[in-house]
């Protein structure tokens, strides 16, 4: 890699900004700070950053406008940071456009993974080239795309076409947290209920049918209160 | 409706009962008629006792006194003063209705006196509910953040003098203690997703399974040599419930399996259920609980005073603070011994 991927950094918090600035630049990466919502829209539209962490509580501006002001005009990935009794804040930033968000406080091996699986993502959605997804590896399990074929340790499993749909749309996303609501409307459409009790009782069943353990999961995990999470595609 | 408006209402539908009643009675037994003054009395008396002040009472007695004279003695339909007693009756019945007064309103303002007591009671008892909670915090907190300070602040001065395994010894030091500050954090946090005055929390339909496998795996992000066997019923439970609430719960219950029980042994955490209720369970294999400590475990004070309690740190808050949630959600915690070490178990209703 000779181009160092820009990230631009929104927070106000300056301990929390140097720990992360530190952080980024030993993992070299180049990094823009911002210390509230005006500057960071600026930076965001002039610097062109390959990425951008906001912390959601900025003192000038609410977050979720922020996430809104910045798609209006462009597709770069945003990664927010946020409190952990949050749910509700994390979804809206979710549905806002965000693409991923990171609990406040975060290790920076979780932070460097969020950071690479956004930068991926929009490397596959964006401009660069990139070879189709037709396959999904993770640890045993493996998703032929084109074979609508899943199999763990070798096996063939089976899945209903629902089921199969669930999977394949978290796979696809693997890394990124995916909302009830994002899972819903892909599989059942716009028009179907929002209650999630049908995706559970799904989810409960994919997870027999390929987990060892349906109560410590190995491939998807559950994000209280917000959704689920594929683990990341090593194919890729 | 304001005060006036009810006394009027009062008084005046009081004494429109008492006239209908009298002309009944003087209808069906006109020989007794000294029944007709009670049925006034008694009039008079519920209208003191179910309006404020003075003056309701007042009139309505010296109405009755008229209605008795006008409407029920001969002659009949005519006001006739020079009746003999009459002074007596209309005497009789002003002192009914002053001394009814005068007791009512005893009566009343002692009532609200009691009333503004309990509540003074209730608040100095919440004053000092609140006082014991943030001392025991203060002191769980101070433990952490001395280390913290101390061993940043040798870290910052010797910086130069330190040998390289002595400066990571340090810092493994202060992530400890910071990572215990922030669980600490987190449990009074999660005090105040439970509302004030109702004691109650939001819930929604979770799945069971979810909730302990997001548990698990924030504790070994937390604690990545934790070694916990993990198992739920085949069955899928969807159960009403705050899930990040009941997390926190499992979280501390594991956290202080792996922490307190001294031992290597994996733990058990698994899940169960009958027609009611679902308990969870985590079990370890270690030394034990003291009995002494069992029986007010979930207290929170039971440690403030021991000496030991630097060294057990903040175990009490963390229980106190499960059973603050079980209770929000109608469930109950236990503890106990079993033959090979301790094990924490709560219950929550399956149905709302």
């Amino acid at each position: 890699m000779n181009l160092k991927h820009e990230v631009l950094l929104i927070e106000d918090e300056r301990n929390i900004c140097n720990f992360i600035m530190t952080t980024l630049r030993t993992q070299d990466y180049k990094v823009n700070f911002a210390g509230n919502a005006r500057n960071g829209l600026s930076l965001a539209a002039s610097a062109c950053p390959d990425l951008i962490l906001l912390d959601l509580g900025l003192p000038d501006m609410d977050g979720l406008e922020v996430i809104r002001n910045i798609r209006e005009w462009s597709n770069v990935p945003i990664i927010v940071i946020s409190a952990r009794t949050q749910e509700q804040e994390k979804v809206e930033a979710l549905d806002a456009g965000a693409d991923d968000y990171i609990t406040k406080p975060f290790g920076t091996s979780e932070l460097m993974a969020r950071i690479r699986t956004a930068l991926r993502r929009s490397n596959i959605n964006g401009s660069v080239p990139m070879p189709v997804e037709n396959r999904y590896e993770a640890k045993n399990l493996v998703i032929d795309y084109e074979k609508h074929l899943v199999t763990v340790n070798g096996n063939i499993i089976h899945f209903t076409q629902i089921e199969y749909k669930i999977l394949t749309f978290l796979a696809r996303n693997a890394g990124k947290v995916i909302t009830y609501d994002t899972l819903i409307t892909h599989v059942w459409g716009p028009f179907a209920d929002s209650n999630n009790r049908i995706l559970r009782v799904n989810m409960a069943n994919i997870r027999r049918k390929m987990e060892q353990n349906p109560a410590d999961p190995q491939y998807i995990f559950t994000e209280i209160g917000i959704g689920y999470r594929m683990i990341d595609n090593e194919n890729l | 409706m304001s005060t006036a408006m009810k006394n009027c209402v009062v008084t005046l539908s009081g004494l429109i009962v008492a006239t209908l009643f009298a002309f009944l009675f003087s209808h069906y037994v006109p020989e007794n008629s000294g029944n007709i003054s009670l049925i006034y009395i008694l009039a008079l008396i519920t209208i003191v006792r179910f309006t404020d002040g003075y003056l309701p009472g007042l009139i309505s007695s010296v109405v009755a006194v008229i209605c008795v004279n006008f409407l029920f003695t001969y002659p009949y339909y005519e006001l006739n003063f020079t009746l003999s007693g009459y002074p007596i009756t209309f005497l009789e019945m002003l002192g009914v209705t002053l001394l009814t007064s005068t007791m009512t309103a005893n009566i009343k303002e002692q009532a609200h006196m009691i009333a503004e007591k309990d509540k003074l009671l209730s608040e100095t008892e919440k004053e000092k509910m609140r006082a014991n909670l943030l001392r025991a915090v203060s002191h769980d907190l101070r433990t952490p953040l001395t280390g913290i300070i101390g061993a940043s602040s040798s870290y910052l001065e010797n910086k130069d003098l330190l040998p390289e395994e002595e400066k990571v010894a340090i810092l493994t030091h202060i992530h400890e203690d910071a990572n215990w500050l922030l669980n600490m954090v987190e449990n009074l946090l999660a005090v105040t997703r439970i509302h004030d005055r109702s004691s109650t929390v939001k819930k929604t339909d979770e799945s069971v399974e979810e909730i302990v496998s997001a548990a698990i795996m924030r504790l070994k992000k937390r604690i990545p040599e934790a070694s916990v066997n993990v198992s739920v019923p085949d069955e899928l439970l969807i159960i009403p419930m705050d899930a990040i609430l009941i997390e926190q719960v499992l979280i501390n219950l594991l956290e202080n399996a792996i922490i307190h029980s001294q031992s290597q042994d994996p733990i058990l955490c698994y899940v169960d259920t009958d027609d009611a209720n679902v308990a969870f369970h985590v079990k370890d294999y270690g030394i034990g609980i003291d009995p002494e400590r069992l029986k007010n475990i979930f207290d929170g004070n039971s440690y403030i005073g021991n000496k030991e309690s630097d060294s057990n740190k903040g175990m009490g808050i963390g229980l106190s603070i499960c059973k603050t949630i079980l209770t929000a959600h109608g469930g109950t915690i236990s503890a106990r011994n079993h033959p090979l070490g301790a094990e924490f178990y709560f219950t929550l209703p399956k149905h709302p």
